[in-house]
C-alpha cells in the first residue's frame, strides 16, 4: 500500500519552500535549470541510500525526501522567478 | 565568500531542507518531528544567509512570506486544537484516531494522517510546528543580518 502522506505533505512543504528560489539578474550568482535537474538527480541518490524512512515499505527509497525536492522544484518553476 | 562556497551551498542547502522536511514527517514514529526538522530547514535557510549574503541571496524569504507562513503554522496548530475541543470535548483530542470512539468517523476519516500508522493528527501537528519553527529561527538569524554596524550608524 501506498502512504499518501509523506507524498502529499513532503511535495507541499518542499513546494512552500521553492517558490522563495529567486535568482536575481543582476546578481553574479547564476542557477539555471540544469543545476536543479542535477540536484534532483543527487537527491534521489540519498533518498535510495536514506531507504524507507520511517519504517514504510512501499518503496525502496525515503519518499518524502524524493517528493519534497520535487516540491521545491516545482515551486521554484511555478513561483520562483 | 568564495566562489566554492557560493557554488554549493544552495544546493547543500536544498538537501539539507529536504532531510528537515523527512525528520517533519517521520516525527510521529521515529526520533525528531516538528521542531528538529524545522530547525534543520531553519539550518538551510541560514547557511544560505550567511554565505550569498541578504541581497544576493538566491533563497529570498521576505516579510510578508515569513509573517504569513508562520501564522499558517500557529493557527493550524490552534486549528487542530480547537477541532479535538469541537468534536470530542477536549483541546487537542486525537481525532483522527479516537481512542474514546466519540467522534463521528466521517470526522475522524478527515483527520487521519494517511499512512500505515493511523497517527491522527500527531503528523498534522508536527507539520504545523515545522514550518512554525523553520521560519522564527531564520527570522532571528536574518533580522541580526539587517542590522547595522554602530560605527556606519554614527557616520550616517
Amino acid at each position: 500500500m501506498l502512504n499518501l502522506g509523506p507524498i502529499i505533505f513532503g511535495f507541499l512543504i518542499g513546494f512552500i519552500f521553492g517558490t522563495r528560489i529567486k535568482t536575481k539578474p543582476e546578481s553574479n550568482i547564476k542557477f539555471p535549470l540544469s543545476s536543479f535537474m542535477l540536484i534532483f538527480l543527487v537527491s534521489l541518490f540519498v533518498a535510495w541510500q536514506i531507504g524507507p524512512y520511517p519504517y514504510y515499505a512501499d518503496m525502496p527509497l525515503a519518499s518524502g525526501f524524493v517528493t519534497g525536492i520535487i516540491g521545491i522544484i516545482a515551486g521554484k518553476l511555478v513561483w520562483g522567478r | 565568500m568564495s566562489t566554492i562556497l557560493k557554488i554549493l551551498v544552495l544546493p547543500l542547502s536544498l538537501l539539507i531542507m529536504c532531510m528537515g522536511i523527512v525528520t517533519i514527517l517521520g516525527g510521529h514514529i521515529t526520533p525528531g518531528g516538528g521542531f528538529q526538522g524545522g530547525a534543520m530547514i531553519a539550518s538551510g535557510i541560514i547557511f544560505c544567509v550567511i554565505v550569498y549574503g541578504l541581497k544576493d541571496n538566491p533563497l529570498d524569504l521576505s516579510h510578508n512570506f515569513m509573517s504569513a507562513i508562520e501564522s499558517i503554522g500557529a493557527l493550524l496548530y490552534i486549528l487542530l486544537g480547537l477541532a479535538g475541543l469541537v468534536f470530542a470535548g477536549s483541546f487537542l483530542y486525537n481525532i483522527g484516531v479516537d481512542l474514546s470512539n466519540i467522534v463521528p468517523a466521517n470526522i475522524q476519516c478527515i483527520f487521519n494522517y494517511p499512512d500505515i500508522t493511523y497517527a491522527g493528527i500527531i503528523p498534522y501537528l508536527n507539520i504545523a510546528v515545522g514550518l512554525k519553527v523553520a521560519i522564527g529561527l531564520s527570522v532571528i538569524v536574518i533580522t541580526f543580518m539587517q542590522f547595522k554596524p554602530h560605527n556606519k550608524i554614527e557616520n550616517e
